[in-house]
């Protein structure tokens, strides 16, 4: 099944540069979302995405609510989960990993170190 | 004689206690008289210093009217460094458009130039062996095949492709700081929040709902107060270190 990639930012700026980023490494299908909680809406709309980059700070749910929620749920719980953000103290990235994000990008990223996430993610699966 | 024997010791004692009292306010008179200035120049302090803490008051009763509009403003600067890198990100994505036209062009130059080329060939084919006509039909031959325009114009154009990526990511820079910018205006409301309520304690007047806007946050942009824009990846290397070390011990 090809991948299909949510892509979840409150930066419209933030959202672009993910997914030029995507389309630069032949990923094409994608969905936005502007917070968790409009992520959530998403999943439950497109039983396609088996892919969620998500952004941490973000008003309403964050990103860190969002990936509780999501590995509480039954159907998405095994998704990977990439944490894209500023937040690159030592706590904020555990906090992040006890919450079960799949791995972390800090902010600014390169498209190297995008590629190489999704390929470990990916082969991980 | 017996009771007046007995009253003598406690008049003497009375007397005493007066004297004593009589002693204390003497003291007293003295401090008073010590005091007194102290006290003058209290009052001449007091009077000095008061117009000051009215000008203090006044002072910070005006700055705390001008923070909601420097938050503004700040939330203002935001919104245009969006709208700014949201045009920057569309203007790159008609370059990448064009560039992609650009591309496709050439593909089919060079399938035509192949076509003239066969077509060259089947012409000399069919003109046989004149000597003149072979000789230009070679050379109009060569310069078709020859041509290098697409190789050079297509590496030109995966290296303008590839700095125009770089643009698009160097626009990372906006949302980093737009939440530096969150930050501060952050604080601008800790301390506009502080200062308000010195003022409500001391005018016993309600400054707040006269002069902050219901939106002072700026944008409601949730933030790391801690965003750092910077080329290295030393922060990324400490968190796949930390992911590593997660992994490894979960496995």
């Amino acid at each position: 099944m090809a991948l299909k990639f949510l892509v979840v930012d409150d930066s419209v700026t933030m959202r672009r540069i993910v997914i030029n980023s995507l389309k630069n490494l032949g990923f094409n299908e994608y969905v936005e979302a502007s917070d968790g909680r409009d992520a959530l809406g998403k999943l439950s709309a497109d039983p396609n995405i088996n892919f969620v980059i998500t952004d941490w700070n973000m008003p309403g749910l964050s990103g860190l609510e969002l990936t509780k929620a999501i590995r509480g749920d039954a159907t998405w719980g095994k998704l990977p989960i990439l944490m894209v953000t500023t937040r690159g103290v030592k706590e904020d990235i555990i906090e992040a990993l006890t919450a079960r994000v799949s791995d972390y990008i800090v902010k600014p990223f390169t498209p190297q170190i995008l590629k190489e996430k999704i390929e470990t993610l990916l082969s991980r699966q | 004689m017996q009771e007046e024997m007995l009253e003598k010791p406690q008049e003497s004692n009375s007397m005493s206690k007066v004297f004593e009292r009589l002693s204390d306010l003497k003291s007293i008179f003295k401090f008073g008289e010590k005091i007194v200035p102290i006290i003058q120049s209290l009052v001449e302090f007091m009077r000095e210093i008061i117009p000051l803490l009215e000008t203090i008051n006044s002072s910070i009763s005006d700055s705390t009217k001008k923070m909601p509009m420097a938050a503004n403003q700040i939330a203002d600067v935001t919104s245009a460094t969006e709208l700014a890198t949201t045009q920057i990100l569309d203007l790159v994505d008609d370059i990448g458009i064009a560039l992609n036209n650009i591309e496709s062009g050439l593909i089919q130059d060079e399938e035509n130039r192949a076509k003239v080329a066969h077509l060259l060939a089947v012409i000399k084919e069919k003109v046989g062996p004149v000597h003149a006509a072979q000789a230009e039909l070679d050379e109009v031959y060569d310069l078709v095949i020859s041509s290098q325009l697409k190789e050079s114009s297509i590496q030109l154009i995966e290296a303008i492709k590839d700095d125009t990526y770089k643009i698009t990511l160097s626009l990372q820079v906006q949302d980093i700081t737009a939440q530096q910018l969150a930050a501060v205006n952050h604080l601008i409301e800790s301390v506009n929040n502080r200062l308000t309520m010195l003022v409500q304690d001391i005018n016993q007047s309600d400054i707040r709902s006269e002069f902050l806007p219901e939106d002072f946050s700026g944008g409601g942009i949730h933030f790391d107060p801690n965003a750092s824009y910077t080329k290295t990846e030393g922060k990324q290397d400490v968190a796949d270190a930390i992911v590593q070390e997660s992994r490894r011990v979960n496995n």
